[in-house]
This record gives C-alpha cells, sequence and structure tokens, in this order.
C-alpha cells in the first residue's frame, strides 16, 4: 500500500503538472492552480486524518462505480462529518471535478490528489510538533515555482539590503545574507575572479606605446603629487621645499651654480699665452702685461670677450706700429 | 654621522662606528650622508692585512637633497610648540583646531595673493635681481604669442590651457574651411573634457578677483601644486550640460578615432553624466575601437550611478570587466581601486566580492595601495554589525611591512579610516601599530591637517577608553597641542578618564587647558567639570584650586563688556559653585551664589545649604547663616525649618541674632502650620 501510495503521490503531482499545462484557462484550471498554491490551514488537520485512514480503507476495498463515485465520496464526506471535521467540501469537490474531466481512471486521479492535500497536513503537523519551522522548506515542498532555495534566500536578502539602503534607513539587518562564512574571511586565501592573465612581459613592452601625455596625465599626477604635499614640519624640510622649486641654493654650494661658462678657471687667469704676438720687451709689452693683470682680475667678462680685448689691443698697434714706422 | 662623532672619541672608535653605521644600514636614508665611512672601513682592514691590494671606491655623487634631508632628519617634533607653519609671533600661535585651520588658511591665501599681485602687474616684476635667475618668482607669460587663425596658434591656446580662446579659435577654422588634424582636435577634447565646459583657473582669475577666503577651493584646477586642504578632484562643480562645446566639436568631427571616444566618456563620467557616458561606450564598441585603461576606470566608477541594485551593479561591473579581457586592456591599480569603490555601494554583494578582487590583484602582482586597504575596511567594517573578521589586522600585517608613495588621489582616507575602525573595534594594539605603521617612512605625509587632527583626536578618545591614567596623561602631554588640538568630546573623555582613575586633582589643569582651547564657554563640560569637582569633599589645597576654578567659571558668566553675551547660570551649576566655594571656606563668594538662585527662577538643594552652613559655621559667620535661613524661608522650601534648627543649635548667637531668627520663622508660618505649635 505505501509503495501505491508513494508512487500515486508521483503520478499525482505529475498529473497535476500536466493538468496545469494542458488545460486552459478553465474555471478547472483555475481550481488546479488553488490546490497547487493552496495554503496549509490549521483547520484540516483532523480532517486529513480522518481522510488518511479513509483513504487506506478506499483502496483496501475494491474500486467503487465511476458514476457513483462523486456520490459516494459525498456520502464518505457526511460520514466522515459525524466522526470529526471533514476535509474542506469545496477542496474535495474541486478534487473530484478534476478527476472527472480528466480522461484517466477517475477514483484514481481523485485518490491522488486528495493524497497529496494529505501530504501537506502531515507537513505542516510535523512540523508544528516537531522544532522549529522551516519556511524555505514548506515552500519548497509546495512546489510553487521552480526555484533553487540557495537562489531564494539570496534574492530575498538581497531584497531586504536592497530596501534598506535604497530607503536610506540604517537598520542594520541582512540575516539572510551568507554571514557564516564572514568570520572565515581572510586577504590570503580565496577564489579569485579569473577574468584576466597576467601579461607577459613582451607583451607588455610591446603594448606600451610612447605617446605625450595628455591633459588627464598631467593633472592626474599633479593630484598625485599633492596627496603627500604637506607643510614643513622644521626649518630643514622648509629649505628642502624651496630647494625643489629652484628657490635656494643647492648644498654643498657651488658658486658657479647657474653661470655658463665653458671655460675653466685658468683660461680666464693665465692670459699671457696670448701675448706670444707681442714684442717681448717694451712699453707694449710692459703695457700689455698690466692689461691681461686687469682682465685675469675680472669676474664679468668671458674668456672670449677677454680674447677679444687683446686681439683689439693687438690690431690697434699693428695699425700704430705702420703708423709709427712711417713716421 | 661620522663627522659629527669625530669630536669626542678615538680613531678607533670612529672607525668601529661608522664601519658599524654603513653595514646594517645601506638601506636606511639616514646614514647615507657617511661619505668616508666606506673608505675608512676598507683602510682600516687593509692596514691590518697587508696582502690585500686596495680597492678605491667610487666617487659618490649626492643629490641636491642630501644634506638638507639628513639635518631634517636630526630634528624632532617638539611636543611644547604648533606645528613650524605657525612659528613667527607666539601671539600668532593657534590655541584650537578651528584657529589652526584659519591661520593656516590665512598663509596660503596670503601667498595666493602675492602671487596675483605679480600676475597682474608683471610690468613690475620684470627685472631680475638673483644670480641664478628664479624662474618661479618671476611672473609666467601666459598670454598666448601666436596671432591669427593658425593651427599652431590653436595648439598653443590649448597649450596654456585657454579653453574659450581654443574653442572660438577652432570654429573659426572650421568655418574658413581649414582642416584642423585629428591630433589637435583630441587634444581640444581633452581639454573641453577635462574641464566639462567650464572655465580653467586661469581663465576663471581675469575675470572675477579671487575670493580670498577660500583659496583652497580655486586650488583644485589650479596649475600651481596643491598644498594643504586639498580633498582631491572630485567632479567640479560644472555638471555636464547638453550640447556642450565638447559634444559640439565632438559631432562634427569628420574622423574620430578610438582617443575621442575615450575622452569624451572620461569626461562625461567626471561631470556626473553617466548615462551618457555609457551610451558613448557602446558607440565606441559600435565603431570597433578599444578603450584603454583610463577610460575602463573611468566606467567603473560610474557603475553605482548606472545602476540601483547591488547585483546588478557587480554584474555591470563584471561586464565592463569582461570587455577589458576581451579587448586585450590590461588592468591596473586603479581599476581595481576602482572596482572595489563601487563595491563600496554595494552593501552585502561587496563584502564576498572584495576578497575576490584582491585575489585577483593578486595573481596578476599588482601591489595595493592604501586606497585598496581604504576601500576594504570601508567595506568590511562600516555602516553594519562588526562580526568579528580578521580582515582588519590582515592589513595592518600588509601595510606595516612597507612604506608606501601615493598612487591614488584616494589613499589619504586609509589611516582616517583604519583609525576610526580601531576605534570602533575599541582595540588598542590596534590602534598603537597603525600609529608605528603611520609614522614609518613617509607614510606621514598622507595625514593633512584635518585629518591629522581627526585621527589623533580619536586616538585619545581610544587610549581614555582602554588604557591607564598615567598613559593617558603621558601621551595627552606629548600631543597636544603640538600634534593635535583637543576637541570638546577629548576633553570630556579625559574628565572620565580622570574620574575613573580617582585623579581628580589633575582637573585645575584640564580646566587651564580648556580656556586655552576655547572651550570655557561649553555647557556640557562646564557642567561634566563642575560636577566632578563638587562630588566629593578633598583635602585643603585641592579644594582651595577647585574654588579657583570656580572662580573662573563664575567670570564666565557675568557680562563682560565684550561683545560675548554671558553664559546663562544653570540650577545645578549654581550650586556647584556655591559649594566649591562653601567647601573652600570663601563665604562672601558662596553667599553671592546663593543671592542668585532667585534671580535665575531655580531653588539650591539640599546639599547646597548644608553646605553653605557648614562653611558658616568654620568661618564664623552667623549673619550668614541667618541670611540664609532667610532665604529658604522666603522660597518656602521645606528644608528651611531643619536649617533654622541647625542654625540655632551650632552657632553662638547674639540676642539681636536670635531675634532677627525667630522672626524668620513667622515668615515661614503661613505655609508650615504644623511645624509652628512645634517649634515655639
Amino acid at each position: 500500500e505505501k509503495d501505491e501510495s508513494t508512487a500515486s503521490k508521483d503520478s499525482a503531482t505529475e498529473v497535476a503538472s500536466k493538468s496545469r499545462e494542458g488545460t486552459a484557462e478553465t474555471p478547472k484550471q483555475k481550481l488546479l492552480d488553488l490546490i497547487g498554491n493552496m495554503k496549509v490551514e490549521v483547520s484540516y488537520r483532523n480532517k486529513l486524518q480522518q481522510l488518511k485512514t479513509r483513504e487506506i480503507k478506499k483502496q483496501a476495498t475494491n474500486k467503487l462505480e465511476g458514476p457513483d463515485s462523486e456520490g459516494s465520496m459525498l456520502q464518505k464526506t457526511t460520514e466522515d462529518t459525524q466522526r470529526g471535521k471533514p476535509l474542506n467540501p469545496e477542496l474535495v469537490k474541486a478534487a473530484s471535478a478534476v478527476a472527472s474531466s480528466l480522461p484517466l481512471n477517475k477514483k484514481q486521479t481523485e485518490s491522488e490528489l486528495l493524497a497529496q492535500l494529505r501530504r501537506h497536513e502531515e507537513t505542516t503537523d510535523k512540523q508544528k510538533k516537531g522544532g522549529t519551522i522551516n519556511i524555505r522548506n514548506v515552500i519548497s515542498e509546495m512546489a510553487v515555482k521552480r526555484q533553487s532555495p540557495a537562489q531564494g534566500g539570496l534574492r530575498i536578502s538581497r531584497r531586504i539590503s536592497l530596501e534598506l539602503d535604497e530607503d536610506g534607513h540604517r537598520i542594520k539587518s541582512e540575516r539572510l545574507s551568507p554571514q557564516s562564512s564572514d568570520s572565515r574571511r581572510s586577504l590570503k586565501v580565496g577564489r579569485r575572479l579569473n577574468i584576466f592573465t597576467k601579461a607577459s612581459k613582451e607583451t607588455e613592452n610591446a603594448l606600451k606605446t610612447v605617446s605625450s601625455p595628455t591633459i588627464w596625465d598631467l593633472e592626474f599626477a599633479k593630484e598625485i603629487g599633492a596627496i603627500t604635499a604637506q607643510p614643513p614640519r622644521n626649518g630643514f624640510e622648509e629649505m628642502i621645499q624651496w630647494t625643489k622649486e629652484g628657490i635656494l641654493w643647492e648644498f654643498p654650494i657651488d658658486n658657479e651654480a647657474g653661470m655658463e661658462d665653458d671655460a675653466e678657471f685658468h683660461e680666464h687667469i693665465f692670459l699671457e699665452k696670448h701675448l706670444e704676438d707681442f714684442p717681448k720687451q717694451g712699453p707694449i709689452r710692459h703695457f700689455m702685461e698690466l692689461v691681461i693683470c686687469g682682465l685675469s682680475k675680472n669676474p664679468y667678462l668671458s674668456v672670449k670677450q677677454k680674447i677679444e680685448h687683446i686681439e683689439w689691443f693687438q690690431k690697434y698697434f699693428e695699425e700704430k706700429k705702420e703708423l709709427l714706422q712711417e713716421i | 654621522m661620522a663627522a659629527r662623532r669625530l669630536g669626542g672619541s678615538s680613531w678607533q672608535q670612529v672607525v668601529s662606528l661608522s664601519r658599524r653605521c654603513c653595514l646594517p644600514g645601506g638601506r636606511r636614508e639616514r646614514y647615507r650622508c657617511s661619505s668616508s665611512s666606506t673608505a675608512l672601513g676598507k683602510t682600516v682592514e687593509n692596514s691590518g692585512v697587508t696582502q690585500e691590494e686596495i680597492v678605491l671606491p667610487r666617487r659618490k655623487t649626492w643629490d641636491k637633497l642630501a644634506v638638507l634631508q639628513t639635518l631634517a632628519s636630526t630634528v624632532n617634533r617638539d611636543p611644547t610648540a604648533a606645528h613650524y607653519m605657525f612659528q613667527d609671533d607666539p601671539f600668532l600661535m593657534p590655541r584650537n583646531a578651528a584657529n589652526s585651520r584659519l591661520f593656516s588658511l590665512s598663509k596660503e591665501s596670503g601667498r595666493n595673493a602675492a602671487k596675483y599681485i605679480i600676475k597682474q602687474f608683471p610690468q613690475y616684476f620684470d627685472k631680475t635681481f638673483a644670480e641664478p635667475n628664479i624662474p618661479c618668482l618671476m611672473p609666467e607669460t601666459l598670454t598666448p604669442q601666436i596671432e591669427g587663425v593658425s593651427e599652431e596658434a590653436l595648439k598653443e591656446r590649448i597649450h596654456l590651457r585657454r579653453v574659450k580662446d581654443a574653442v572660438d579659435l577652432f570654429d573659426q577654422l572650421v568655418q574658413a574651411g581649414t582642416p584642423v588634424s585629428l591630433e589637435t582636435t583630441n587634444s581640444l577634447l581633452d581639454l573641453l573634457c577635462f574641464y566639462g565646459d567650464g572655465e580653467s583657473a586661469s581663465e576663471k582669475e581675469e575675470e572675477e578677483k579671487e575670493d580670498l577666503e577660500e583659496p583652497g577651493v580655486n586650488a583644485s584646477e589650479q596649475k600651481a601644486p596643491k598644498r594643504q586642504f586639498q580633498r582631491g578632484s572630485r567632479s567640479s562643480g560644472s555638471r555636464w550640460r547638453e550640447n556642450n562645446n565638447a559634444e559640439r566639436i565632438f559631432k562634427i568631427m569628420p574622423e574620430r578615432n578610438a582617443h575621442s571616444y575615450c575622452t569624451m566618456i572620461r569626461g562625461m563620467v567626471k561631470h556626473g553624466a553617466s548615462a551618457k557616458a555609457y551610451d558613448m561606450y557602446i558607440d565606441l564598441l559600435n565603431e570597433r575601437h578599444k578603450a584603454d585603461v583610463h577610460t575602463f576606470n573611468a566606467l567603473i566608477t560610474a557603475v553605482p550611478y548606472l545602476k540601483e541594485r547591488f547585483l546588478e551593479r557587480w554584474e555591470l561591473a563584471k561586464v565592463f570587466l569582461n570587455h577589458m579581457a576581451q579587448q586585450e586592456v590590461q588592468p591596473n591599480l586603479l581599476t581595481f581601486n576602482a572596482l572595489l569603490k563601487t563595491l563600496r555601494r554595494c552593501g552585502g554583494v561587496g563584502r564576498s566580492m572584495s576578497l575576490l578582487v584582491i585575489k585577483e590583484m593578486e595573481a596578476l602582482d599588482i601591489e595595493p595601495s592604501l586606497a585598496t586597504y581604504d576601500h576594504l575596511l570601508f567595506i568590511f567594517y562600516r555602516g553594519v554589525d562588526l562580526s568579528p573578521s580578521g580582515i582588519i589586522s590582515e592589513v595592518l600585517d600588509d601595510v606595516e611591512k612597507r612604506t608606501f608613495t601615493p598612487q591614488d588621489p584616494d589613499d589619504a582616507n586609509f589611516f582616517a579610516t583604519a583609525m576610526q575602525t580601531c576605534c570602533d573595534l575599541k582595540d588598542i594594539k590596534l590602534a598603537c601599530r597603525l600609529n608605528k605603521a603611520m609614522e614609518k617612512g613617509d607614510n606621514w605625509k598622507f595625514l593633512d591637517m584635518d585629518r591629522l587632527n581627526a585621527y589623533w583626536s580619536k586616538f585619545f578618545s581610544l587610549l581614555c577608553m582602554m588604557e591607564q591614567i598615567d598613559v593617558v596623561l603621558k601621551w595627552y602631554k606629548e600631543m597636544s597641542p603640538s600634534l593635535f588640538y583637543p576637541t570638546p568630546k577629548n576633553i570630556l573623555d579625559l574628565l572620565q578618564a580622570l574620574d575613573a582613575a580617582n585623579h581628580l586633582e589633575v582637573i585645575p589643569s584640564v580646566w587651564e587647558d580648556m580656556k586655552q582651547l576655547g572651550f570655557s564657554r561649553r555647557q556640557d563640560l562646564l557642567e561634566e567639570l563642575l560636577s566632578l569637582m563638587s562630588r566629593e569633599q578633598h583635602p585643603e589645597e585641592i579644594q582651595l584650586a577647585f574654588a579657583k576654578c570656580a572662580e573662573d567659571i563664575k567670570a564666565v558668566h557675568e557680562p563682560t563688556g565684550r561683545e560675548q553675551a554671558p553664559l546663562e547660570w544653570t540650577g545645578s551649576a549654581l550650586g556647584h559653585v556655591a559649594v566649591l566655594f562653601s567647601r573652600a571656606g570663601r563665604t562672601q563668594d558662596a553667599w553671592n551664589m546663593m543671592e542668585r538662585f532667585q534671580q535665575i527662577n531655580r531653588i539650591p538643594t539640599d546639599q547646597v545649604m548644608d553646605e553653605f552652613l557648614n562653611c558658616a559655621k568654620q568661618t564664623n559667620c552667623p549673619d550668614e547663616a541667618i541670611k540664609l535661613v532667610k532665604l529658604a524661608a522666603s522660597l518656602g522650601l521645606p528644608s528651611s525649618q531643619r536649617l533654622k534648627s541647625r542654625t540655632e543649635k551650632e552657632f553662638e548667637l547674639s540676642e539681636k541674632q536670635k531675634k532677627t531668627l525667630e522672626s524668620i520663622k513667622s515668615d515661614s508660618d503661613s505655609s508650615d502650620s504644623d511645624s509652628d505649635s512645634d517649634s515655639d
């Protein structure tokens, strides 16, 4: 009997789903939907207990006649009312209506449907008596829609958290989110996204195309630099800042900083080599040596200018020599 | 360092010291300056073992800042002084956080004013006195040199960031039919998208006089490097208008490349037009272009504005990431930081997904920056019940090991967020670890003045809660006022810590600090202070010190003739002050207080009156006692009877006084009929 009942349950669900798919939006379809979406009510408890016993009796006895089944069912139910709370007559009627509409064995269908109802009651009983009611399980047993429990849980949690955060209320509640994993969370262990792959060195270098920095890049660099630009904490840091800006001399001090001078110091001071074209003796030489002495002390002229000076003198004295010699 | 130590020690000691300096400290910057140390070390070795050949070390070159950096590293913070930038006139040293902010802003504002003058009147600043010349102090030439309608002129104006001029010139060129190269148009688009069709700072200054109140506001667009009070250029004030110049020019471009689309997307995201940016991205895909990594980063930051539900946001972000992978664009640090920033706004989804992102970064060998850790801490520790996850200690583990360079504008938020988290978790050890990490290397630079104050303020509150009083006081002395200025909450916490440790004698010095900080008019602090002082009897000198404080507090409530209105007395404050005066034996002052009760329509408590009577007894002023009884009677207090009997018993009254006392009784007759017959 039990095997039969389980088999009948399976087929009942099959039948139920088939009938849901098959028939159009008839009143019977609506009734079927009603059965499918049925919420368990407390008043059924005793009724279905009776139904159970009656069902077993029914299966044990031989099959009743077809057209009489409805009437006998009703009779039976009236009998039940004498014993205890009967099944909801509407449901029974609905079940029998369904059974009569289907081409299969009507009694069989009816019994199967009623067995399904019974099962709902049993589940409720079990969970009412037994410990906590797991709403999720009850909902899934009802087979309302095809939905995995996990997804359902996530949806619910998402909806709750969305409502809270979108409403702007600071109600802290995310009970249904997977909180058990929080305490185990760590940066070290875990999976990765697996979206990217590490570029090899060659591709990296190939991808680096040199282009002049755009305004975006320049401004970004400025922004980054400004993050750590804190005011100096002491005089030395202030001097460091000034040195970076170019306001302060750089230590160790190079007193030729900023001077563009190609020549070394000795070229400024030892200018005698430029006197080779002059006579070795005489007032001109004496004069030129004084000129050289003055030039070597002159910090304002470049070497080129000094050489030009000497050459000017040389030219001058050349001209004068001709004059002198004329005379 | 070697040179400094030469003074007192012998040669050998110097050498060994210098060797010790250079061997382990190869990495440390401080000892870079000991240039001769390696040479010394080598020669000593050589003198011992003659077979070794002499290897001359290469001459070291120092960068221009080496000397100064070494000197700077020898200077520590002075715990008694304010920040260096305020050290000018002792009178102008700021005493509290508000003043310090004001003063530093004024200093910056002065600099900006000077720059403005130089810019506006360059003709007065054309002589170069300095040798070598200092270009940054000279006026800049910002006027465009190239005239005429040409692409070169356009390029120059773009370079000088003259938005309006550039757009006008571009329009002229287009109208004249001159083709403008794609590159120039793209750089024009860059300019427009960056400034969002607003103006750059140089143009702003020409149009309007600078607002000297808040120079920091202009800083976001200025060319000069920003100093303090910079929060990073978030989307600037100008929003993306419909069909602005950028869009218009984009539409009329004869050809566009990927760069054009990318810069438009970035501009739209920056200025708040996220939906348009997304549409532009779709256009880019339709044209079969590839976006660059910056564009993707911008798109990822725009995700919270495109979708509402958390899962949808994450899904969209993943879509962008997948596109990146398909287009073979390598993500960088900013990509992942943008991703985490988006996950901040995804609640629970953020918590689960952020760890995956971190692992992805690790797999790609991208080192997290401080901004990464900041986002992580926010995701896990803000806004919901603090689940005990070990994320923060792992983050601290990583942070402790490294010194950071700035890579992301959000790096600056890390330390503040971390300290806030430590305070929420009430974990002093974590906070100390965080402090150590902050003081390592250059990490301290990530905290600007405002954040620094908030950081230390929170740390101090945590200390008051969790540590022994001597540790608290030690930190207090060291940290304020040089490092931070205590907030009113800090003072309250300090008072409570003192109370818990039964160290109430420190209160007068706390009061002095309060006066300096400018908190002497805060009702909540005054109440707390007074109630702590007057709760119990203390030894003589402490009581006198308390009375002095009470006198100061009384002065706050009196009209001073300055602009500030005097503080209103509350009943409890008045009572406390009266008690404090009484306990110190200052009868007259105490009586002054008692008289004010009627002025403010309050009734002194029994305790106050008893204390006053005690005081009168000790100082032997029966007149005052009688006055008190009169006062109590006139107020119709039930305790007046008791007070009267006390006065009779405890005081030595002259005949006149006794009569006066009895006459008072008759006043209370009307209100106190029962006791009447008894007492007489």
